[in-house]
Formats: C-alpha cells, structure tokens, sequence
C-alpha cells in the first residue's frame, strides 16, 4: 500500500511541476529568481526523492510489505467514511443539526452496548458545543442550507 | 535590572484574575492533551486555537502556551500508568516510569515526575528571562540572508532527526514546501496554482491543514491500531500502595539530574528542529552513562524517570526562544503557536520583545505562575486524569471530529477550509501509517514562504550572487553551526536510541 501511496504522491508532485514549467517564470524581467523558482526546484526535488523511495520500496522483497489486515482498516474506514458524511451534512443542515445526527450515528455504530448513553451524549456534546462556539466564543458555527422542521 | 522590571511588569499583567482563570484553564486542558494517547500539544494546540477566538491576545496567548507545555505533564501520566506515552516526548519516561510502577512505587514515580516537570519548565523559563533579550539583540543584525539560512537550519535539523526514515521526512517536507507556494506571488502579482478559485488567491491556510494532520489524522491512526478497542485494565493502581510520596533519598540522588536535565533539554529546546522527544532520549542516555546504577536503567531507577522528565520540560521552553525572538518556530508546536500569534496580528521577531514589552513579558511571567499551577495540578488531580483515561476512544474519537471540523469552521467561516481540514486528516493518517513525517510537512508549510521570501529579498540584495551567504559573518557564523548539528545530531541521536533500546530490552 505505500506503492500505492508513493505513487499517487509522484503523480501530484509531476503535475505541480508541469505547472510550474509551463505557467510559471523561473526568473523576473530584471534576472531575480520568479515566481515559478521555487515550485520548480521543488518541484525536481520531489519527483527526484520519490522515485528513489518508490524504487527502494520495489526492490524490497515480499517477506518486508506490510501484511494487509483487514480487521484494523475496517474501523479506521468506517470513521472515515462517517466523517465525510459529517462533513456533506455540515453543509446541509447545519453545525448543531449535522452534529446530532453524525454523533448519533458514530457512537451507534461504535459503541453498540450503551444506547442510553450514546443517545445524551448525542444531544449532549453539541448542544455544548454550540453554547460554547455560538454563545460564549460568539464564534461561527457552519450555518444550514436547508432548515429542518425542528 | 532592567530583566527584573520587565518581569515584574509582566508579572502584574499575568497576575489580573481573567488572565490567571485563562492560565488555570490552559494547564488543565494542556494536561487532559498529554494524558490521551496519541494527542501530543501540536494537535491540542491546533484543535483549541479556534476556541481562543474573542479572547483578549495577551489572555490568549497565555493559555495556548499553557496548553503547550501542559501537556508535557500530563504525557507521562499514561507513560507511568499504563506504559502508553501521552506523546513522544515521553517516550522515554515510560523506560523506567513504568517499572517503578509496576514495583508497587507509582505514587512516587507521579510525584518525582511532576516535580521533575515543574524544576524543567521553571529552569526553562529563568534562562528565556535571561537568554530571550540577548537573542533578540543579536538578532537585530540578521537580515534576509540569515533568516532564510535559519529556515533552513530548521528544516535540515528536523530532517536529520528523522534519522532512517530521512527520505520520508525530506517528501514530507517538500509536500509542505509545495502548498506553501500556492496563492499569489506577493512581489509579482501572479496567481500560482490558484487554478482560478478566489479561495485560494491568499495561499493555503495554515491551521485546517494542521488540524487536519495532528487532529484527525492521529485519530484515524489510533482506530487503526486498535486504541478504540483495548480495555484500561493495565492501569497500575497507584492509590493502594502504603507510601504514596517519595523518599528523601528519591530527592536526594536525583538533584543533580534534575539539574543536568533541565540544562541539556533547554539547549536542545533552543535549536530548531530538534525538539522536546530529542532532549528527552538525550538526557536519559547521558545520565544513563554517567549515574553509578547505569545497569539499573530500565528496572524502575527514579534518575532514568528524572533526568527525560526534566529535560523535556525545559526543551518546550528553550524551544520559545527562537519563536519570540526571531519568529521562526523550531517545532510543530511552536509553528501553531506562531500561528495564533499572526492571528493576531502579532509578528514575533527581533523587535517584539521591544514592541510588544506586555505581551511578550506577560507571557514570560504565565510561565513561571504556570509551572507552580501545573506541579499543584499534577500531584493533586491525578485520579481525575486516571478517571480521564478510562474515557473509551470510541467515545472520545467522535467528539474530537466534532471540535476539528466545527473548530476549523469557526476560523475564518469557510466550508473549503472545513473539507481542506478532513482531507489534510486523511492524508495525515496514511503519512502517519508509511512512516512519512506530519510534523516536517506542517514546519515547511510555515517556513516555506518565509524562506522563499527571505531568499528572493537576498537575491535583490546582492544582485544574484550567492556569495552574500559568506560575505557576511552572522550568515557565515549560521552556516557554520548549521553544519556542525548537521554532524553531531545524528550520532548524539544514534547515542540516545541505542541506550533507550538497551534499558527498553532490560526493561522487558
């Protein structure tokens, strides 16, 4: 999986110094380094030092990769996949709404045992949060695209 | 006497009741940073500088220092306790802080800790009262090409404390370098890698991406090592032991420790890059070598506690002075720090302790107030920490996606921000899980532009010539002790590791 991480890495960094080459001036009209002298020293250093780590990560043998274990990605995705939803439902309806119900949901899913417990922390942690955020620091909380009947 | 004023002036400021409540506030959350696994005082730092928004600055800036060295406290709670550092830079405390535990000696490990923190932190801070003035006088003569040879001197140290994994470190920090680049170039006017979005026009902010790295990327990792599902019964029970205090000869044997502790870690602090985990190993290999029970180590000997104690304790206030007197952070942390100081349209540099007397000295004075409130904090409120740890990740994991996201929000009211902030902890978590390096991406964003700058001014300077970077004696001066810790840290560093794995092996 750190092939694929590499990779993915060196296909960005290509793209950032295409841009730097092609959009980019090395030098100003007067001869001092432009705009584009650091992205393209950058640029070279990067796609340089990852194809190095790319081909020592090839030449490891099978024996030295990483065994995949499915169990410990499980969660870790599942998290992830929860906290993009958070993130849809920040801009939907809003940080206390979007808060509740990513709450609610996670700690369901996580923390099956204790229904009870998971329901106040629900409208618990938010609602202080939002005393806290909203309230107190007079800071912004994301406000709702679509306003829910509550 | 002019130091002894200031601190008085300072003092009086840092004393105001609101300003003392911010302090109070920032060593308990500090501490609460440090006792969770996987949370070091970088992501605390990130994830509760939104909620210090509508404070006043000094207040502020009190409280996020507080939280910073707060959390070197309470990292080695868990490292006695549990054998699980709260962060790096207590790694080395769990050497012998958990064999001392586990002999039935844990209320003495907690309070020699605690005590050895407050003697670090406190000694820390008496050489920042006198050092931080002299530093910013000398700084007073650098220009553009010693503040870029000094960005670089950061990054290259950091990078050479990597150690194996130094490709890793070096790709991380030219990913941080990369976005550094993005928004307009301020001495041109071109848009670079704006790809025509006016949210990108003033670059790549800051803080969603270290949010994102330190806050949620480390949670992301903790549920892939399991953390969410481990039980806490390998806490040692520390209140049914006969003797919860030390012994006289516990404080005896370990005075002088404290004392080499506290003046290695300060001056390992002081350079950028090397940081607090570094003063740390460093200290306990030296004292490892040098005490007259150096088999001991590893089994439960109190100076093997001490002496990382100490000595990172002092590293987080060595680690101040480059940030206040020439604004270059040395550490992840330190870079939040000057994060929050930007925003508030505050410039640490050669001129802020001149500029700034009340906030810089204010900020000086929290920290000695700071020290005595974490030591009262430490050895008294430890069973509401333990109770603290027994708090489920997979209960705490979810709310601390909430603070990211609405954290990272409340900054500048951006949902860009927001998704750049959970996009920044995905690839957190998979740097975290190959071996790359976060902290160096997060130093490089920061140092990036002030390095680009500082070179493109020296090049109008000296007309093109790179030969200014010898001419002058502080560059030239800089170039040198650059050189010499690019040769020196690695084998003090290979010293530190191979006597941490020794007393880890006896340890075991």
């Amino acid at each position: 999986m750190r092939r694929v991480f590499l990779v993915v890495l060196l296909a960005g960094v290509i793209y950032y110094t295409y841009v730097a080459f092609a959009d980019l001036n090395f030098l100003t009209r007067t001869g001092r380094p432009g705009p584009g002298f650091f992205p393209r020293v950058i640029g070279i250093s990067a796609i340089f030092i990852i194809l190095w780590a790319l081909i020592d990560e090839l030449r490891k043998g099978a024996d030295e990769q990483e065994k995949a274990n499915p169990e410990a990605w499980q969660d870790v995705v599942m998290l992830m996949a929860l906290a993009i939803g958070y993130a849809v439902l920040l801009r939907m309806f809003g940080g206390f709404v979007a808060t509740v119900i990513f709450l609610g949901v996670t700690l369901m899913v996580l923390n099956r045992t204790q229904p009870l417990k998971n329901f106040a922390l629900a409208i618990l942690i938010p609602g202080g949060v939002y005393l806290l955020f909203d309230r107190v620091l007079n800071a912004n909380m994301p406000p709702a695209l679509y306003d829910l009947p509550i | 006497m002019d130091i002894f004023s200031d601190l008085m002036m300072g003092l009086s400021i840092a004393i105001s009741p609101i300003n003392l409540f911010y302090l109070l506030i920032g060593a308990i959350v500090g501490m609460i940073v440090g006792v969770i696994p996987g949370f070091g005082p970088s992501a605390g730092l990130a994830i509760l500088l939104p909620v210090t928004f509508g404070m006043d600055p000094i207040g502020a800036i009190m409280m996020l220092a507080a939280i910073y060295y707060g959390a070197m406290y309470g990292g080695t709670i868990t490292s006695i306790l549990l054998n699980t550092p709260g962060e790096s830079a207590t790694v080395a405390s769990t050497f012998d802080g958990f064999p001392l535990a586990k002999k039935g000696r844990a209320g003495p490990a907690l309070v020699m800790q605690a005590a050895a923190s407050f003697v670090g932190g406190t000694v820390g801070v008496i050489l920042i009262t006198i050092l931080a003035p002299l530093f910013a006088q000398v700084s007073r003569s650098f220009g553009p090409p010693e503040y870029f040879l000094l960005a670089v001197m950061g990054m290259l140290t950091l990078l050479v404390m990597i150690g194996t994994n130094w490709k890793f470190g070096v790709i991380s920090a030219l990913i941080g370098f990369a976005l550094g680049t993005v928004g307009v170039d301020l001495e041109t006017g071109q848009g670079r890698y704006t790809f025509g979005s006016a949210e990108l026009i003033g670059g790549i902010y800051f803080i969603p991406i270290a949010i994102g790295l330190f806050g949620l990327g480390e949670l992301f990792y903790a549920f892939y090592t399991g953390l969410h599902k481990t039980g806490t019964g390998g806490i040692v029970q520390y209140d049914k032991e006969e003797r919860f205090w030390p012994s006289i000869e516990d404080w005896v044997s370990t005075r002088f420790t404290m004392v080499r502790g506290s003046i290695l870690g300060f001056v390992v602090g002081v350079i950028p890059g090397a940081g607090a985990t570094i003063a740390s190993l460093m200290a306990y290999s030296t004292e490892r070598s040098i005490s007259k029970n150096g088999d001991n180590f590893g089994n439960g000997e109190m100076a093997g506690l001490v002496a990382p104690e100490t000595a990172n304790n002092a590293a987080s206030s060595g680690a101040m002075i480059p940030l206040l007197t020439l604004g270059i952070p040395g550490s992840a942390s330190t870079a939040v720090l000057l994060a929050a100081f930007l925003l508030w349209g505050l410039r640490p540099g050669p001129l802020f302790m001149e500029q700034n007397p009340e906030l810089a000295w204010g900020l000086i004075a929290s920290m000695y107030l700071g020290n005595m409130v974490l030591l009262v904090i430490s050895i008294f409120a430890i069973p509401l920490f333990v109770q603290m740890i027994k708090v489920p990740y997979r209960v705490l994991g979810p709310s601390v996606v909430v603070v990211c996201a609405l954290g990272t929000f409340s900054v500048h009211a951006s949902f860009i921000e927001t998704y750049l902030m959970f996009a920044a902890g995905m690839v957190g978590f998979f740097m975290r899980l190959y071996g790359f390096s976060p902290a160096a991406l997060v130093l490089a964003l920061v140092l990036g532009p002030l390095a680009e700058e500082a070179l493109r001014q020296t090049m109008t300077i000296s007309r093109g010539s790179f030969g200014i970077f010898i001419e002058r004696t502080p560059s030239l001066s800089i170039i040198c002790v650059t050189i010499a810790l690019v040769v020196l840290l690695p084998l003090l560093n290979r010293f530190g590791n191979t006597s941490a794995g020794e007393s880890e092996k006896a340890g075991s």
